[in-house]
């Protein structure tokens, strides 16, 4: 009994002394990545600057490149000078083009004296959206050149919708997983648009709802999506608007943070 | 045997069964209820209460794979020890084996409870991870349980049919019990496996291939990584029992086989841990071969540091099992003779056990920093590349063979005509492999790194060469060599049994350690580039919480272990007085 | 390396094999050696992360050492033993008694006084130039821009002699209380930045550069920098809104003639 406890005992400071060491390593908490907040109205200097912040984090491009190193030994291309080398790379192809063939297709061309294998980067486990990946060319751009791509710019590459967001996610879990959608986003992705009028009093199938907000309290408006049958608008068919939310999946599909968007944005349709 | 051998042993028998069929139906209820059909209100995750599910989790399943690895190497090397026994003829090795074998009954029970709960704290805690697991690996299910029946039946009759079958049927039932378990592990493997280098599945995550899914990546790397790593690892512990025993023994005689048991545990373990830097490298060029940025998740960026701890950890093993065998030289007359080479030896371990550790970046304040111009330092930057710690790990390997050639010519002096040819020929292969060695890492600088990552296949190769040349000139060198002294078993100071437990803690911990980083690359997925974690803990904890998390591990572990030692202890009371008759 | 400690390190263990210490001893000794060659034997010194890494390695390997060998064991044991009961030690005792916590108190209190330190950061010190700058209003393309004085160096010294004394008027007016008397980056400010201002004495600043290269770094400063290159973390002003063109490219000029470096030829541009 006395040999297990010191045999114990020594276990517990072996253990210890591994802890310790553990301790005595630079301790970093990594967080998953964070989708940047890109306007529409970023101009492409702001949006080399959220480009940064995504080639630093979410991106994960630095795991592998550098900036400026002259390392005489690199296994990666260097970045630094790209926004000038960019331009320069391929015949016939300027440098936004070349940046995102380098991101969309990478393996297309390979620079001089290195191997390829560079992930896709808009596909996971990356999978940096359109918008996403934008930024970080003009951050690129901005990397020995002036940045000049923004929101607007068309790359010739648009990334499936499926494809960024987890696939299995939405098939394991049966429900939407997209990124959540603002009132509008709802109204239109699931087709209210089609029966009801939001921007006129022009009736439709259904009753317009460009005053929504000032005939009805948010928890009818919730009501009358949830249970469209509880009270139906004179003039209008009972049964209609429940029967096709069920046909289309709405029920199934639509999240509490969706149906909130879409309540506070009728809510917010004050005619006139 | 007595009565009360007789009632333990049933004891034994009925546990083993108990936890067995409820794996089965835990197994069964995965299927039935496997949560295929898709359910809205089904929730994603459910928190453990306290130290939350990740953390449940990952001490569940590191259990569970330390128990495994443990059932699954004992059948190896007792099977290999009954065979030298049988071919040899020499009666201890077969009471070696069954000593050996005798650990087995209630680890496996072990294994199986704590499989059973790694199952069900699966279903509870991650729904929608286990949920897609099943719909990806459904089939491979069945195959399993079978498996799992079948060494079940394998493993208690060749436990209880010791020495009641004629010796090649019982040979026979340990080369099935050895099948069996390597298949079941297989099958879990591609499990995990697929995890990290999910393969035959569409673009939004569908079954395309199932074979592709198995046969994913690193399968095949981490199948033989295991079953290497298991053996070291199942020698060591079963280098702990001999040296737990050895501390306890109440007579020489006693003394006297539980240090030839220990020594053998050890011989096992570091036999096995030899190869296995290379099984790791092939592990991890197929990494990068799956994807460059998993590769440098894991290498060169989040988990770097981690490699430096396993350095520390992989550097102590060397030492240890080093060390091991010097004090071991102390019971042999006539190794007084190489007694003289130890501190060499002993230097160039330290040598390669600093390079190794020494990190590419250094941890360093600013003034620090600015002093050397950056994070590297331009003299100790030339450590921290691969190169470096492949040369480092190569010789490490090399001194530790030379270590163990050592003790084997402890007692011998060779007769043959050529002895003196033959020294001068192995020194010679010694000394033109560590100049080789060394000259491809230093030429390794001077090169772009496509080609300085091919220098690492010369030189194992070259250290390969030189041990098997080495040991094939050593086996004739001393055929018929004069015998200067006895080994006296069991002569041995305890210190040394204590760097038996060393090691064996030392290995616990480094499964620990890999464990993790197996499971920690992906990172903030559940399924790599598939599945994304989006539980609160998706993030990666720091290695200090880490280390902690394993440290405790393996405490559970050795609590669980001494509980199986002394178990083993009560079962064979009456058969180890008997076995010490026969002992050396 | 430090030639001079590592010398002195071998030297104090060749010595201690003619010395023949107990086996106590030789550890000890050969531990502090050790010791003092990753402390001060190294040049730039080591992080005190590494070194006290590399001691732990080497304790673990001396306690080997000294425990492989039973007889050797004994001996270190009996000398510690001998130590600790012996009569004529009792002075040497207390001392090590009363000097241990000691120890452990003022390294503790080094450790507690040590004054807050920044992060670290990296930080690219030569990042690559923009391929073209704005200055004054119109646009300056770096890639091919030309010092316009420099091809006067060989067919008009006169004249370029009067740009250098011009360019040292202005390095004296401007640059001299950062960049100091002797452009080796300690001028009477200097010591107040971090980092520190440029040491145009050193190879591997403007003798590695182009011309143009200067012009950008004077004409924008800090605030041109990029951001690999931390603007917040330079001093420098962008002299654009303090000096012409002509005034730019003449200290740059100056900057060449006093320190006797020659620029970056253009070819060689990567």
């Amino acid at each position: 009994m006395k040999t297990g406890l010191k045999i114990f005992a020594f276990a517990i400071l072996v253990s210890l002394f591994y802890s310790y060491v553990g301790q005595t390593v630079p301790q970093k908490i990594t967080y998953p990545p964070e989708s940047a907040e890109l306007g529409a109205d970023m101009s492409a200097t702001e949006l080399a600057a959220a480009g940064e912040e995504i080639v630093g984090g979410k991106g994960t491009c630095l795991g592998c490149h550098t900036i400026g190193s002259h390392s005489e030994s690199l296994r990666f291309p260097d970045l630094g000078g790209i926004g000038a080398a960019a331009a320069t790379r391929v015949e016939g192809q300027d440098d936004v083009t070349y940046l995102a063939e380098s991101l969309y297709e990478p393996n297309k061309f390979i620079v001089e004296g290195f191997l390829g294998g560079m992930p896709v980067i808009n596909k996971p486990p990356i999978g940096l959206s359109d918008d996403e990946i934008k930024a970080v060319i003009a951050y690129l751009q901005s990397l020995g050149g002036t940045p000049t791509v923004t929101l607007a710019t068309d790359l010739g590459y648009t990334t499936a919708e499926q494809a960024t967001a987890s696939p299995a996610q939405a098939a394991a879990s049966g429900a939407s997983t997209g990124p959540a959608l603002d009132g509008p986003g709802v109204f239109a992705a699931y087709g209210c648009a089609a029966c009801h009028n939001i921007l006129t009093a022009d009736r439709g199938v259904g009753p317009s709802l460009h005053d929504t907000g000032s005939r009805m309290t948010k928890p009818e408006i919730y009501e009358a999506i949830v249970d469209p049958d509880a009270i139906v608008a004179e003039g209008y068919p009972a049964g209609v608007m429940g029967a096709t939310l069920s046909a289309s999946g709405f029920y199934q599909k639509v999240s509490t943070e969706e149906l909130k968007a879409l309540v506070d944005y009728l809510a917010d349709q004050k005619g006139g | 045997m007595t009565s009360g051998a007789r009632t333990t042993e049933r004891r034994l028998l009925i546990l083993g069964g108990v936890s067995l069929a409820a794996t089965l139906v835990l197994l069964v209820a995965t299927e039935a209820f496997g949560f295929t059909p898709q359910d809205a209100s089904q929730p994603e995750y459910r928190a453990m209460p306290v130290i939350g599910s990740r953390v449940a989790m990952w001490v569940v399943a590191q259990l569970h794979l330390m128990f495994a690895a443990f059932v699954l190497a004992v059948p190896m090397f007792a099977l290999i020890i009954e065979i030298i026994g049988y071919v040899t003829k020499d009666k201890r090795y077969d009471d070696l084996a069954y000593e050996f074998t005798k650990l087995l009954s209630v680890s496996f029970s072990f294994t199986a409870t704590l499989g059973a709960l790694l199952t069900f704290m699966l279903i509870v805690l991650y729904p929608r991870l286990a949920g897609y697991m099943v719909k990806i690996f459904s089939w491979t299910f069945f195959p399993y349980v079978l498996l799992f029946f079948l060494e079940a039946i394998f493993l208690y009759s060749y436990y209880y049919g010791w020495g009641k079958f004629s010796p090649k049927v019982h040979i026979a039932l340990g080369v099935g019990l050895n099948i069996v378990g390597t298949a079941i592990m297989f099958i879990a493997d591609a499990w995990l496996t697929f995890m990290n280098t999910p393969n035959g599945i569409s673009e939004t995550g569908e079954l395309v291939s199932m074979w592709d899914a198995v046969n994913n990546f690193i399968w095949m790397p981490i199948n033989v990584h295991r079953i290497i790593a298991n053996v070291a690892f199942g020698g060591s512990v079963a280098a702990a029992y001999g040296a737990y025993k050895f501390l306890g023994a109440k007579n020489d005689r006693e003394r006297a086989h539980y240090d030839w048991m220990g020594y053998i545990g050890n011989f096992i373990a570091i036999s096995a841990l030899l190869p296995l830097p290379f099984a790791g490298y092939w592990l991890g060029k197929e990494i990068y071969a799956y994807s460059q940025s998993l590769g440098i998740t894991l290498m060169g960026g989040t988990f770097s540091w981690l490699f430096i701890i396993q350095a520390v950890l992989i550097g102590n093993l060397f030492l240890a099992a080093n060390y091991y065998l010097w004090v071991s030289m102390e019971r042999i007359e006539g190794a007084e003779r190489y007694r003289k080479f130890i501190k060499y030896l002993l230097a160039s371990i330290a040598v390669c056990f600093l390079v190794w550790a020494t990190p590419h970046s250094l941890v360093a304040s600013v003034e620090e920093s600015r002093a050397m111009g950056g994070s590297h330092h331009p003299v100790l930057g030339v450590l921290g590349v691969m190169s470096a710690k492949n040369t480092a790990v190569n010789i490490l390997i090399l001194t530790t063979y030379i270590s163990f050639l050592l003790y084997r010519r402890g007692n011998k002096e060779a007769t043959v005509s050529w002895a003196r040819t033959g020294n001068i020929i192995q020194f010679s292969i010694f000394a033109a492999v560590i100049i080789f060695v060394v000259f491809l890492g230093v030429y390794g600088y001077f090169v772009e790194a496509r080609v300085r990552i091919g220098l690492s296949v010369p030189q194992v190769l070259s250290v390969l060469f030189a041990m098997i040349a080495v040991t094939i000139i050593d086996i004739f060198l001393f055929k018929n060599a004069k015998i200067r002294g006895e080994i006296r078993w069991g002569d041995m100071p305890a210190r040394a049994q204590y760097a038996l437990f060393f090691i064996a803690i030392t290995f616990a911990w480094t499964m620990g350690l890999m464990g993790y980083v197996r499971a920690g690359m992906r990172q903030h997925w559940h399924v790599y580039g598939v599945m994304a974690d989006t539980s609160p803990d998706a993030f990666t904890p720091t290695l200090g919480f880490a280390s902690n998390v394993i440290s405790i591990t393996v405490l559970i572990f050795f609590t669980f272990i001494a509980f199986v030692f002394w178990l083993a202890g009560l079962s064979g009371k009456k058969t180890v007085s008997e076995t010490v008759e026969e002992a050396p | 390396m430090n030639l001079i400690v590592v010398g002195a390190v071998v030297a104090a263990l060749i010595a201690l094999r003619f010395l023949k210490p107990n086996a106590l001893a030789w550890t000890a000794a050969t531990w502090v050696a050790l010791y003092v060659a990753f402390r001060w034997g190294i040049e730039p010194p080591l992080p005190a992360s590494i070194v006290n890494m590399f001691m732990g390695i080497v304790t673990i390997a001396l306690l080997a050492f000294v425990s492989a060998d039973s007889e050797r064991l004994r001996s270190a044991k009996s000398n510690i033993v001998n130590f600790l009961v012996r009569k004529k030690y009792t002075v040497p005792l207390l001392i090590v008694l009363v000097a241990l916590p000691l120890l452990v108190a003022f390294k503790i209190y080094v450790d507690m006084s040590r004054s807050p330190q920044p992060p670290v950061t990296g930080r690219t010190i030569h990042p690559p130039p923009p391929a073209t700058i704005s200055f004054k209003g119109k646009t300056v393309d770096l890639g091919a821009v030309e010092n316009p004085f420099r091809e006067i160096e060989e067919t008009d010294p006169e004249v370029f002699a009067a740009h250098v004394e011009n360019g040292k008027r202005v390095y004296h007016q401007n640059c001299v209380f950062c960049h100091g008397d002797h452009m080796e980056g300690d001028g009477i400010f200097a010591h107040g930045f971090d980092p520190i201002p440029a040491n145009f004495q050193d190879a591997t600043t403007i003798a590695m550069l182009q011309e143009s290269y200067l012009f950008w770094r004077i004409a924008k400063g800090a605030p041109g920098l990029p951001m690999e290159s931390t603007p917040w973390a330079s001093a420098m002003p962008a002299w654009e809104k303090f000096l012409t063109e002509d005034e730019i490219w003449d200290v740059i000029i100056f900057l060449y003639d006093y320190t006797g470096h020659r620029p970056r030829a253009k070819e060689e541009l990567h």
